[in-house]
């Protein structure tokens, strides 16, 4: 059925984005209706693709009437349907919060909107397709929208985050570009089913050279450490909505990005030892700054340095048991970073600094923001009912299972500092007296919306976590299962 | 001490590249891979001369479709970073910081000027026919107004006329792309569904030559844009909020 083509999620996106100045010339509020249409349209078709679709048969569309190798192609599996539909519905989310951006003007406002919706474009491209060169094109798509989204407050600090995300940035397309020209000397073909068949016969020195690129490359936008200097100031200093889509979607397609090259196209010796090593220094170094941050923001952008390093380490087990609790975390660290960031929005709205001692007794002033908070807290240290107690217990267990009791040890340690940091917060948003007098925002309606949507998905997921373990399972077979990816994207190849 | 760490990184980076590229002998043929398939449906299949444009357009069209969309990007957020107070906005004429040119420079620019336009048009126009596309006609004639904005003091860009041009030409290329999905044979995105006409013709080729033509208005109004924003003077419009 031509309705529900994958393609959609990328074609209409960027058409709207390309003609959004033109519908502001026509009648301005339609540069915020409309891109809600488009999120609310684009969330509705990839639900039902995504409920509709047949295991172990993804629907793998050709582009420009060629099929894979020649052509471009778009692969909506178990995994990347599961990551899609992830991302539109944050989408949607992001905009019921932040569509009545009144205060800031006009202009800003179709900035806004523009580079929100090419973001999410990006991610999604990121995702869909099945072509390595293509994914380096939406992965430039993703960062620079990003890039403008950083500088959104036309400020000095603003300035100097999008410059240093700039740099970094630039140095992982770098990475990335050099990683495919390598890989396509080597094969002679960009389709990652192709590449995945034909990288078996490529030098293993040459091979491991190319792995490392894409792990520098692709490990900037997943947050590893050490190329993740950029996360604190951009999510600091970009408005609340932006750093909750960075967490829900660039963060995302880029771990997505990491884990395809490494699980599907190329398989190399070591490599999810290092990713291992990578994870659990981004881990160590991410939890005990986010202790020592004395801004709410900063501290919750150095907790979701630490999320990704779990994810990370989750993924790089290669086991089952390690991709499903990877997908799990991933999931959460989606949904319950989103409602932090969106919280912290509206908790940080009236003070300069952005302080976390201007929070005492926000819990009187505030009460529905810092409940969320509260609830989001609880969430992302891992208690139940919440879904991220599902998800660091299923880490555990994938951990036991694969014998790294060190491990073990390490995901216990980082959750007491989680607690630590995290209760701080609340401490003092429930238990201290508010010092001094100031001008509250009451969050609106739409922004209380889009909160109580994300607060519901977190608590229904941890009292009945059967609703997603399912699709999760789906999603780790479709991935630990190469050779179906390239049966189902190339009929006539086929492993050895 | 940190940089003298910081070298020794960049060495080791630098010598397992090295190592890498050294290894790919420069000019060599490539192994089999797709490209003969390229090689032989362009001209006998797609009926376009230009094997580049060919895949440009057409075997990568998606790709392009992006680049597109890179290059719109990086137009939309310069402009969110380097603030310009607009004549229409603020009643204040913007200013730009270089000097007025001399009589030399300007009477030449001014004779030049039609001439870049019409070379530009020309190379984006026959971008299925001879080498040069959309992105180089479209750089041309950004040239073209390049050199008319630093000769001229008082040569404006009507940001609206850039606008329409972007928007259209932008959705122009996504709108043939859909179109793709409900005529053509195989209901692909980006797929060609009209009659590919004969080879070297003007007409041939589809819609390849459309899409060629709208990405080098596209490009010649956004990288228009992008020195505009850059050669005239800004404003700090730091945000109440921040000090």
């Amino acid at each position: 059925m031509v309705i529900s083509d994958p393609v959609y999620f990328i074609a209409l996106p960027l058409l709207t984005a390309f003609l959004l100045p033109l519908f502001g010339k026509i009648y301005k509020p339609l540069i915020g209706i409309i891109p809600g249409l488009v999120f609310a349209f684009i969330a509705y078709i990839s639900f039902d693709l995504y409920l509709n679709l047949v295991p172990g048969k993804p629907i793998v569309i050709q582009l420009a009437g060629w099929a894979p190798p020649w052509g471009i192609n778009l692969v909506f599996s178990e995994f990347s349907g599961f990551v899609v539909t992830l991302i539109t519905f944050l989408a949607f989310l992001v905009w019921v919060y932040s569509y009545n951006f009144k205060k800031v003007g006009f202009d800003n406002s179709k900035k806004y909107f523009t580079l929100l919706m090419l973001l999410v474009a990006g991610s999604i491209g990121v995702v869909l397709t099945g072509d390595i060169f293509n994914m380096f094109v939406f992965l430039e798509i993703t960062a620079i929208s990003s890039y403008g989204l950083t500088a959104f407050y036309k400020g000095r600090d603003s300035a100097e985050a999008a410059f240093k995300f700039l740099l970094i940035g630039s140095l992982s397309s770098t990475f990335i570009l050099l990683a495919i020209l390598l890989l396509y000397k080597q094969v002679g073909t960009l389709n990652m089913a192709e590449i995945a068949v034909k990288a078996q016969s490529i030098d293993p020195k040459m091979k491991s050279i190319i792995a490392i690129l894409f792990m520098i490359g692709l490990g900037i936008e997943a947050e590893m450490f050490p190329m993740n200097g950029w996360v604190p100031d951009a999510y600091s200093q970009a408005p609340g909505p932006v750093a909750a889509s960075f967490a829900g979607m660039l963060a995302k397609s880029g771990i997505y990005a990491l884990v395809r090259v490494f699980y599907t196209v190329l398989e190399v010796d070591g490599i999810f030892d290092l990713l291992l090593i990578m994870g659990i220094l981004t881990i160590i170094f991410a939890e005990f700054s986010a202790m020592r941050q004395t801004r709410l923001r900063r501290m919750l952008a150095y907790s979701s340095i630490g999320q990704m390093g779990l994810i990370m380490v989750a993924f790089s087990f290669n086991t089952k048991a390690g991709i499903f609790a990877g997908l799990f975390l991933m999931f959460n660290h989606a949904i319950i970073k989103s409602l932090l960031f969106l919280a912290s929005g509206f908790l940080t709205y009236s003070t300069k600094q952005k302080k976390i001692r201007d929070l005492d007794g926000f819990g009187k002033i505030m009460p529905f923001t810092s409940l969320m908070f509260g609830l989001g807290a609880f969430a992302i240290v891992g208690l139940p009912p919440f879904s991220g107690f599902w998800g660091k217990l299923n880490m555990l267990v994938a951990t036991a299972d694969s014998n790294l009791y060190f491990v073990i040890a390490l995901i216990l340690l980082v959750a007491v500092v989680e607690v630590v940091y995290y209760f701080k917060v609340i401490g003092r948003l429930y238990f201290r007296q508010q010092h001094k007098e100031v001008e509250v925002h009451k969050p609106t309606w739409n922004a209380i919306a889009a909160m109580s949507v994300l607060a519901i998905v977190i608590i229904g997921v941890g009292i009945y976590p059967d609703l997603i373990t399912d699709y999760l399972t789906k999603a780790t077979n479709e991935l630990f299962d190469k050779a179906s990816y390239i049966h189902n994207v190339l009929p006539n190849l086929s492993l050895n | 001490m940190k940089k003298v760490i910081i070298i020794g990184f960049l060495g080791v980076i630098a010598y397992y590249l090295l190592s890498a590229f050294a290894s790919v002998p420069f000019g060599a043929d490539l192994i089999k891979g797709v490209k003969d398939f390229y090689l032989d449906k362009s001209p006998n299949d797609l009926k376009v001369a230009n094997v580049v444009t060919s895949i440009v357009v057409n075997f990568r069209g998606f790709d392009t479709l992006g680049e597109v969309t890179v290059l719109f990007l990086a137009s939309t957020a310069l402009g969110s970073i380097l603030y310009r107070r607009r004549s229409h906005d603020s009643g204040l004429n913007p200013q730009r910081t270089a000097p007025e040119a001399s009589a030399l420079v300007q009477t030449g620019a001014k004779v030049i000027f039609p001439f870049t336009i019409m070379l530009g048009a020309y190379i984006f126009i026959h971008g299925h026919l001879t080498p040069g596309g959309g992105f180089q006609g479209g750089a041309i004639i950004a040239t073209g107004f390049l050199l008319m904005l630093v000769s001229y003091r008082k040569f404006f860009i009507e940001h609206n006329a850039l606008t329409w041009i972007e928007a259209i030409a932008g959705s122009t290329f996504v709108i043939l792309g859909l179109l793709g999905l409900v005529y053509a044979n195989n209901h692909n995105f980006l797929e060609n569904f009209l009659p590919a006409g004969k080879l070297n013709d003007l007409l041939s080729g589809g819609i390849i030559g459309i899409i060629y033509v709208a990405v080098g208005f596209k490009v010649g109004a956004e990288i228009t844009g992008i020195l505009d924003t850059l050669l005239t003077v800004k404003e700090t419009g730091l945000d109440p909020e921040e000090n």
